[in-house]
C-alpha cells in the first residue's frame, strides 16, 4: 500500500495563498495583542517553499475512498517562510504604562511619548516536528491536530536585527505567538480551507452565514436546540460544521447535547472560578436559571421535566473540571471525530468511579494551570454516562467492549449510534433498550437497577440537599452525586440514580408521580440521616467542589 | 472637575504650604488641563462629605458597563478648615483650567513647625491616609501622605488588584521643594521602576531677601523654569528620558498671561511644545504641536476654555429701620464695592488633526456640581458620538 502526498498542487493553486494569507491576518488579529504592537498584523507574503514536510504514519485508524484517520509523526525543516507587517511601539516606558492603574503610574512628563516605527518581520527556517491526528472525510472536511508542541525552532529576522534587546523580544513573542497559533487556529483555518476545497456546498452557506452574521455582530445564541452554536464543537473539541449539526438535530440524537459554543463554555468556566474565588463577577448566561433565582416550587418543577437537559449541564461542570487534559485527544487516540475512546474492556463500576475520582481530584490542580481556550474535552466518555444513566450499563458496555476488536475502528458516520447516551426523551430510551436488549444484557440490567435497595442512595444524594429541606434535588443529584461521589467516599458507592432511570423510563404520569414522591420521601430521609451522622459529612463536604449553582431551563 | 477627594488633598496641601505646582510633573499642567481633560462616559454621581476637619467620605456610583461605584475614606492629621458643601465651592479651584503660576513662595523653616509643651516638642508631621474601594472590581487604591518636614514630603501610593501582575503596585514618591529648585525621586514595585524629576526656576531666589523691586514694566514679566526627568527599570532593562522647559508669565505681569512649553525626548526623537494664552477675562486657548524626528509623525491640537459668568442678583435695597425712624433716605453709598461675578459654567473644547472633538460643560445647578461631557469623532459619519457622559457631585 502507497500513499501519494502532493505537495505542489497546494502551492500550485494560484487563489490558495491569497486565501491562506486572508485568513492568517483574521487569525492573527484575533487575539488580543500585547501593548506593543498599536497596529493590525498584516500578513505581507506567505510562500509554503517547495520542500515538503516528511511523514510518517503511525498508525491508521479508517481508510476508505471518501475517509481517512490516522496518526502522522511530521519533521519540518523546509524553505517556508512567512513575512509580517506591523507597527509597533518602541517606547518602553509607554507599553510599560499601557496596562498599568493610574494611581499608582509614575506619570512622566514626556518620557512616555510614543513613537511609533513599521516593523517587517520574517520568519524562516521553521523546524516543525510533531504528531498529527489528521481525519478527513468528504463531508466534514479535514481536521488536523496536533498532539504536542509542534514548533522545534523558528528564525525571526525583523527591522531590529541590530539591537539584540529588541530582537531577543520578538523572537520570545512571536514564537509563543506562534504556539498558540498552531495549537488553536491552525486546525481550525485547515478545516474551513478543506470545506472550502472539497465541498462547495459549503462554501455557499459559510458565505450565506457570514452575510446573516454580520448584522448582529454580538452573537448571543445559546439554546443549542434552536440554533446551533457557531463555532459549535463535539464533546472532543473538533470543530464541526453546519450539515453535521443539522442532521444531528434532525436524528434528534444526544450528540446535541455536546455541541455548545466556545463562548458559553468559557462562560461557564468563568463562572464556576468566580464560585471558587471571591470574585464578585457573574457572566451572564442566556436560557439559564439561576438557582438562588428560583423559587421552590418552580425548582421542583424544573427538577421534575429538566432531566433530559441534565446530562448536558454535567458534562460541561465536568469539561471545566477539566480543561488541562484536553487536547490529547484520548488515550486510545486512533478516534478523532467526536468517538467514545475505545471502552475498557472491563469496566466495572468501582473502576469507573475511581477514574473520575481521579479527574475529581485535579480540579483544584488543573484550575491552576493555565487554561487553553480552545479546549472542549467534556469528557462524555462512557463512564460518565453510565454513572447517571444506571449501573446496568457499564455491565453492557464491559460486554461490548469483550465483544470488540480490541483495536476497534467505528464506523464514522454515526457516532451516537456507538454511544450508549443517557436517555432523553421516552423515544431515545426506547433505542437505548434495544441496544441494550441486542447485547442480550437486559434481565441482568433490570435486576441490578430494581433490587438496589433505596437507603443505600441516600449517602450519596445527601450533599445535594443542601440547605432547603422540602426540596427534592432532583436536578442536581445526578450530575453531583457522582463528584461528590468519587471525590469523598467511593466504597459507598451504589449506582445511584436509580430513580433518573424510572422516571425517564416511565413516561406515564404515574410513574412521574411515584418518582417524584420517592424523591421527596428520600429527600426527607437524606435529612435525616444528615441530621445523625453530621460530623462525617460536614467533614466531606468540605473538600468536594462546589455545587453548580445554576439548573438549566426547564424546556 | 477635581474629584471631592483630590479637592481635599489639595486642601490638604495648602493648609501645609506645599507648593503642588513646583514640580517637573506639573510643568505641562495648563496644557494638560485645556487639551487633555477627561470627557466622562455614562452617568456617574457622586456623594461626599467632610464630616469633619479630620475626616471625609465619599461615594460614587456609575453606570459604566453595569453598575459600578466606589467607596473612599480619607483621614488627615491636620484639620482642614476648607469650604466643602458643593453649593459655595469656589469653580476656580474645582475646575482646572489656565493655570496662573505664583511667585514662588519662601518654604516654611523648620523651628515653625516646632511645638514645646513643658520643655518637650510634642509637634507631629502631618498625615493624610486615603483608601478608596471600587466594587465590582475589587480593586483597592490606597495612599499615604506624609510632610516630612516644610520641604520634604513623602507619598506611597498602592493598588491592589488580582488582575495585576503580583497582585498589585506601588509606588514610593519622596519630593524635594525649596522653592528655587524641586526634585523627586520615585520607585515603583511594578518592574522595579526608578525615577528621578528635577526642576529649576531661573530668577530671583525666594529663600534670600529681595533686594529689588520685581521690573514689571518688561515687556514679558515672567519665569523661566526647566527640568529633567529620568527612569529606569531594573527589571525590565528599559528607560526614558525627557528634558522640558516652560516660560510663564506671573500675576504681576502686565500683558496677556500666557505659558509656553518644550518637551523633548531625546530618546524617541519626540518634541512637544504647548502654548496657551489667556486672550480674556474669561477665555483661554492653547495649541499644542508634537512632532517626531525620527518617524515624522506630527499632531496638533487646540484648545479653548470658556467661563461663563454671571452677575449676582443685585440685593433690593431697602431702607435701614434707623432711616425709617429719623424720615429720612438712606445716605447713598459711595463708591459702592462691585460684587463678584459667579461662575454660570465652564465650556472646554479641544480639536485634533483627526477631527476628534472633545466638548465638556461644567457647571453648578442649585447645590450639585455637574459635568457634561461628550466625545466626537467627525471622521465617523455614522457614529460620530462615541461618549456622552454626565457626572453628577455632591458634597456637604
Amino acid at each position: 500500500m502507497a500513499f501519494n502526498f502532493n505537495w505542489s498542487p497546494l502551492t500550485a493553486d494560484a487563489d490558495f495563498y491569497k486565501r491562506a494569507q486572508e485568513m492568517l491576518t483574521t487569525a492573527l488579529n484575533k487575539s488580543p495583542k500585547p501593548p506593543i504592537i498599536v497596529d493590525d498584523i498584516l500578513v505581507n507574503e506567505l510562500n509554503l517553499g517547495s520542500v515538503p514536510p516528511e511523514l510518517e504514519i503511525l498508525e491508521i485508524g479508517d481508510l476508505a475512498e471518501d475517509r481517512f484517520r490516522g496518526i502522522f509523526k511530521m519533521c519540518y525543516s523546509g524553505d517556508a517562510f512567512l513575512t509580517l507587517k506591523t507597527r509597533v511601539q518602541a517606547n518602553p516606558l509607554n507599553t510599560y504604562l499601557f496596562s498599568k492603574p493610574s494611581f499608582t503610574s509614575p506619570q512622566p512628563l514626556a518620557a512616555s511619548s510614543g513613537l511609533t516605527i513599521p516593523l517587517q518581520i520574517t520568519l524562516s527556517e521553521i523546524k516543525l516536528s510533531a504528531f498529527i491526528i489528521l481525519v478527513f472525510s468528504r463531508q466534514k472536511g479535514l481536521t488536523l491536530v496536533f498532539r504536542n508542541d509542534p514548533l522545534e525552532s523558528l528564525k525571526v529576522s525583523s527591522t531590529f536585527d541590530s539591537i539584540p534587546f529588541v530582537r531577543d523580544y520578538l523572537q520570545k513573542e512571536i514564537e509563543m505567538q506562534l504556539r498558540t497559533l498552531m495549537m488553536d487556529e491552525l486546525p481550525a483555518i485547515i478545516h474551513r480551507l478543506s470545506l472550502r476545497l472539497w465541498c462547495p456546498e459549503h462554501s455557499a452557506k459559510e458565505d450565506q452565514e457570514m452575510e446573516a452574521k454580520k448584522p448582529e455582530e454580538d452573537e448571543v445564541v445559546v439554546d443549542p436546540f434552536g440554533s446551533p452554536p457557531q463555532d459549535a464543537v463535539d464533546a472532543r473539541g473538533n470543530v464541526l460544521d453546519a450539515s453535521e449539526i443539522s442532521s444531528m438535530t434532525l436524528d434528534g440524537g444526544s450528540e446535541i447535547h455536546s455541541l455548545f459554543s466556545q463562548k458559553n463554555l468559557l462562560r461557564l468556566a468563568t463562572l464556576t472560578d468566580s464560585q471558587r474565588t471571591l470574585s464578585l463577577f457573574t457572566p451572564s448566561i442566556r436560557d439559564a436559571v439561576f438557582r438562588a433565582w428560583a423559587g421552590p416550587s418552580e425548582r421542583s418543577d424544573s427538577a421534575g421535566s429538566s432531566t433530559p437537559a441534565t446530562p448536558s449541564l454535567m458534562r460541561s461542570h465536568s469539561s471545566v473540571g477539566s480543561t488541562s487534559t484536553t487536547y490529547t485527544f484520548n488515550r486510545s487516540s486512533d478516534d478523532g471525530q467526536g468517538h467514545i475512546p475505545s471502552r475498557p474492556s472491563l469496566v466495572s463500576m468501582h473502576s469507573a468511579t475511581t477514574g473520575l475520582g481521579l479527574g475529581a481530584g485535579r480540579h483544584s490542580r488543573s484550575h491552576m494551570r493555565k487554561k487553553k481556550t480552545r479546549v472542549v474535552n467534556l469528557r462524555r466518555t462512557k463512564t460518565t454516562d453510565d454513572l447517571t444513566s444506571e449501573s446496568g450499563e457499564s455491565e453492557t458496555a464491559s460486554i461490548v467492549a469483550v465483544s470488540e476488536p480490541v483495536a476497534p475502528t467505528h464506523i464514522e458516520e454515526e457516532p451516537e449510534d456507538n454511544i450508549i447516551t443517557p436517555p432523553h426523551s421516552p423515544s431515545q430510551r426506547v433505542r437505548f433498550r434495544t441496544s441494550s436488549i441486542d447485547l442480550g444484557d437486559s434481565p441482568r440490567k433490570l435486576r441490578l437497577s430494581t433490587s438496589e435497595p433505596i437507603v443505600d442512595h441516600l449517602p450519596v444524594e445527601e450533599p445535594s440537599v443542601p440547605i432547603r429541606e422540602q426540596r427534592p434535588a432532583y436536578t442536581s443529584f445526578s450530575t453531583y452525586t457522582q463528584e461528590k461521589f468519587s471525590n469523598s467516599a467511593p466504597l459507598h458507592y451504589t449506582p445511584a440514580p436509580v430513580l433518573s432511570d424510572t422516571s425517564s423510563a416511565a413516561g406515564s404520569i404515574i410513574e412521574q408521580a411515584w418518582v417524584m414522591k420517592m424523591a421527596s420521601e428520600i429527600a426527607r430521609r437524606a435529612q435525616d440521616e444528615k441530621a445523625t451522622s453530621q460530623g462525617f459529612w460536614s467533614r466531606d463536604e468540605r473538600e468536594e467542589t462546589p455545587p453548580p449553582a445554576y439548573a438549566p431551563k426547564a424546556n | 472637575m477635581l474629584e471631592f477627594m483630590d479637592y481635599v488633598q489639595h486642601a490638604f496641601y495648602n493648609a501645609s504650604h506645599w507648593n503642588f505646582e513646583n514640580s517637573y510633573s506639573q510643568l505641562t499642567a495648563t496644557a494638560r488641563a485645556l487639551l487633555e481633560f477627561e470627557t466622562p462616559r455614562g452617568l456617574c454621581l457622586n456623594v461626599s462629605s467632610l464630616s469633619s476637619p479630620n475626616f471625609a467620605t465619599s461615594y460614587a456610583i456609575g453606570s459604566v458597563g453595569l453598575v459600578d461605584g466606589s467607596l473612599s475614606y480619607l483621614y488627615t492629621s491636620l484639620p482642614l478648615h476648607t469650604t466643602s458643601k458643593s453649593g459655595d465651592i469656589d469653580l476656580h479651584k474645582v475646575i482646572r483650567g489656565y493655570r496662573q503660576i505664583q511667585e514662588l513662595r519662601k518654604p516654611d523653616e523648620s523651628w515653625m513647625w516646632e511645638q514645646w509643651q513643658g520643655g518637650r516638642r510634642v509637634d507631629k508631621r502631618d498625615t493624610l491616609l486615603y483608601g478608596r474601594l471600587y466594587l465590582p472590581q475589587s480593586t483597592l487604591e490606597a495612599l499615604y501622605l506624609r510632610r516630612m518636614s516644610p520641604t520634604q514630603q513623602l507619598k506611597l501610593s498602592a493598588v491592589s488588584d488580582s488582575r495585576l501582575r503580583n497582585g498589585g503596585t506601588i509606588l514610593a514618591l519622596h519630593q524635594y521643594d525649596v522653592g528655587k529648585y524641586s526634585a523627586e525621586t520615585l520607585y515603583s514595585t511594578d518592574g522595579g521602576l526608578i525615577g528621578v524629576r528635577g526642576l529649576y526656576n531661573f530668577g530671583p531666589d525666594p529663600r534670600k531677601e529681595v533686594t529689588e523691586a520685581p521690573r514689571t514694566e518688561d515687556k514679558f514679566y515672567g519665569r523661566f523654569s526647566a527640568g529633567a526627568e529620568m527612569y529606569y527599570g531594573s527589571l525590565n532593562k528599559s528607560g526614558g528620558v525627557s528634558f522640558g522647559g516652560r516660560f510663564a508669565t506671573l500675576p504681576a505681569h502686565k500683558g496677556v498671561p500666557l505659558t509656553a512649553t518644550l518637551t523633548l525626548n531625546p530618546l524617541m526623537g519626540n518634541l512637544s511644545t504647548t502654548y496657551a494664552v489667556r486672550a480674556g477675562k474669561n477665555l483661554a486657548l492653547c495649541s499644542k504641536f508634537d512632532f517626531n524626528v525620527y518617524s515624522y509623525e506630527s499632531d496638533v491640537m487646540l484648545g479653548c476654555e470658556l467661563w461663563r459668568m454671571k452677575a449676582r442678583v443685585p440685593k433690593k435695597k431697602e431702607r435701614s429701620m434707623a432711616a425709617k425712624l429719623e424720615w429720612r433716605l438712606d445716605p447713598e453709598e459711595k463708591n459702592p464695592v462691585p460684587e463678584p461675578e459667579i461662575v454660570a459654567g465652564v465650556l472646554k473644547a479641544r480639536v485634533d488633526q483627526n477631527w476628534k472633538i472633545g466638548l465638556l460643560w461644567e457647571g453648578r445647578i442649585k447645590e450639585l456640581l455637574f459635568t457634561l461631557g461628550s466625545s466626537i469623532d467627525m471622521k465617523r459619519k455614522d457614529q460620530p458620538f462615541r461618549a456622552i457622559g454626565l457626572e453628577l457631585q455632591y458634597s456637604s
